[in-house]
């Protein structure tokens, strides 16, 4: 396990390596991302302006939803990019270079690509999250739950990513359906949390877990409820498990299309 | 002076072949291929229907009224904005910047055709079949569960939704084009690009419909370009009846601009012609 994940951390440091060496282009990739995430800051936050303050929900706690889903989105997709290529591996036929790795699998795979417009998303998710604990007048305990709410967050962000790229190998072309099957996962996430009650809370927190990428994690530190905090755990350790069981179900289905390349 | 007449509508005649060939052919591909519309339907339901049912919640909250907006309108103007991204207009950047990146633009650049007009046409022929269908259903789907409002019902509304749409996708596929043909000076325009999408997404009502914003960001919605590509989502509103003939002004304004800056850019960029690959 530790080798495994001395070999994660040396591929990713590699990645991160060869992504600086075109520095411009790095750079412009975080700027450019990070102006990007704020479009959602000023649409939620005119439309709080709009429609008011919903079930508790101000404009910070926006920041605060957009700080926790930016940075797990941001550290999954830049620590294992590679996941979301599946699809385009798996129909390309450059998969095979990873099955006949002597490594894991899914790290192989997940650190077969980094993306450096993910920095974009780190960089903006700490600084969302920092005026978010300056808002509210953050605590101790807060900050604690803050740091084990964002492990969370990432933890059912990759748990998301890699369930719906285990459809790759269901379909002759899945990029399309993993992309709109992720968008249905993402999307939820950067809205705003205090509109999502009933049946929707409800199916949006089970059985598409995007609600605890985000707006959970916020009213569990606005509210620290410890209550919300434990289905919130549970269900992101049951989604990580059932994703890597659909992930290890897919790849038993897995037919090569190599056309003699062996990838590249 | 019949000469010239005669070659420009040669000229004309020609472009219009080739637009008719590539959408006949694209609009064939997807008929063959129904699982891509299932995919275009499903990424609608995903964002678009999620986001109505939000903001169906939301209005109750607020006694179904907004900033003087009922649900009924702000449903309708938001779902013309999701319908409208279905043609993905906005794909012909990363297309432009992919044949430059892989040096297909070299190729392109050789045949007897006009570059630009070859990847216009084919990013409408890409989504037309999906925007046709997703419309329709959309359409009744929504006029069932929400109803129509009446100002969908005046006798302009329809000529003039043509007439913006129409606008519209000459617009977007000339503001995008424009940031696809910065490819040829930076190789990765997906900074710009993702700016210049969001302001779109922003100021065209995509996920706050257009009559909750406040006065100044109103403004630069219909006065830029990038609110103006989106009017489509104005055209349900009370005030359309008294503003659509200022509204498609400045759509003309601005595609007359883009293409402008489009023609001067890509003029600039095939002497730029920089080949990474073949």
């Amino acid at each position: 396990m530790i080798k495994e994940l001395s070999f994660a951390l040396y591929a990713i440091k590699k990645n991160i390596q060869s992504s600086a060496e075109l520095r411009t282009s790095f750079l412009m990739n975080i700027v450019g991302m990070t102006i990007n995430n704020t479009a959602f800051i000023i649409i939620w936050v005119f439309f709080v302006k709009s429609v008011g303050v919903i079930h508790g929900w101000t404009a910070a706690d926006i920041i605060g939803l957009l700080g926790f889903s930016s940075l797990s989105y941001g550290v999954v997709h830049s620590i294992a990019s590679g996941i979301g290529l599946t699809a385009e591996y798996v129909s390309s036929g450059s998969f095979d270079r990873f099955m006949v790795s002597p490594k894991n699998l899914l790290i192989r795979i997940a650190t077969s690509r980094f993306s450096a417009s993910a920095i974009g998303d780190i960089v903006f998710g700490l600084v969302c999250l920092g005026v978010y604990s300056f808002l509210i007048h953050i605590s101790i305990v807060q900050i604690i739950l803050m740091v084990f709410l964002v492990v969370v967050s990432t933890m059912v962000f990759l748990a998301a990513l890699i369930a719906v790229m285990s459809a790759s190998f269901l379909f002759t072309d899945a990029h399309a359906v993993t992309s709109s099957l992720f968008e249905l996962f993402l999307t939820p996430t950067l809205f705003h949390g205090g509109s999502f009650q009933g049946a929707t809370r409800f199916i949006f927190t089970f059985f598409i877990p995007s609600l605890i990428a985000g707006a959970l994690p916020v009213e569990i530190v606005r509210d620290v409820s410890l209550e919300k905090l434990v289905i919130v755990s549970v269900v992101a350790i049951v989604w990580f498990l059932l994703s890597l069981k659909l992930f290890t179900a897919g790849v038993k289905k897995y037919e090569s299309s190599n056309l003699m390349t062996f990838g590249n | 002076m019949i000469p010239i007449l005669k070659q420009s509508l040669e000229i004309f005649m020609k472009v219009i072949r080739l637009g008719s060939k590539i959408i006949q052919t694209l609009v064939r591909d997807r008929i063959y291929y129904p699982g891509k519309l299932m995919v275009d339907t499903f990424g609608m339901v995903a964002r678009c229907g999620v986001l109505l049912l939000l903001y169906w919640y939301v209005f109750r909250l607020n006694n179904g009224m907004v900033n003087g907006t009922t649900f009924l309108i702000a449903a309708w103007s938001m779902f013309l904005y999701f319908a409208f991204s279905v043609l993905r207009l906005r794909g012909i950047s990363k297309e432009i910047m992919r044949d430059i990146r892989s040096g297909t633009v070299e190729i392109l650049l050789c045949k007897p055709i006009s570059y630009l007009s070859y990847r216009m046409w084919w990013q409408v022929g890409t989504g037309l079949y999906s925007f046709l269908v997703i419309s329709l259903v959309g359409v009744i789907a929504l006029a069932f569960i929400v109803g129509i409002p009446e100002t969908m019902s005046a006798r302009i509304f329809i000529p003039t939704l043509v007439i913006v749409v129409l606008l519209g996708v000459l617009l977007s596929l000339f503001l995008y084009t424009a940031v696809g043909l910065l490819a040829f000076w930076i190789e990765d325009i997906d900074p710009v690009f993702w700016v210049v999408d969001k302001t779109v997404m922003i100021l065209g009502g995509s996920y706050l419909p257009v009559a909750l914003f406040p006065d100044l960001m109103y403004k630069f919605a219909v006065w830029s370009p990038f609110g103006a590509s989106q009017f489509v989502t104005h055209t349900v509103y009370e005030t359309w009846g008294v503003e659509w003939m200022m509204k498609v002004g400045i759509q003309v304004f601005w595609v007359v601009a883009f293409l402008v800056i489009t023609l001067l850019l890509f003029a600039k960029a095939r002497k730029k012609v920089s080949v990474n690959g073949g």
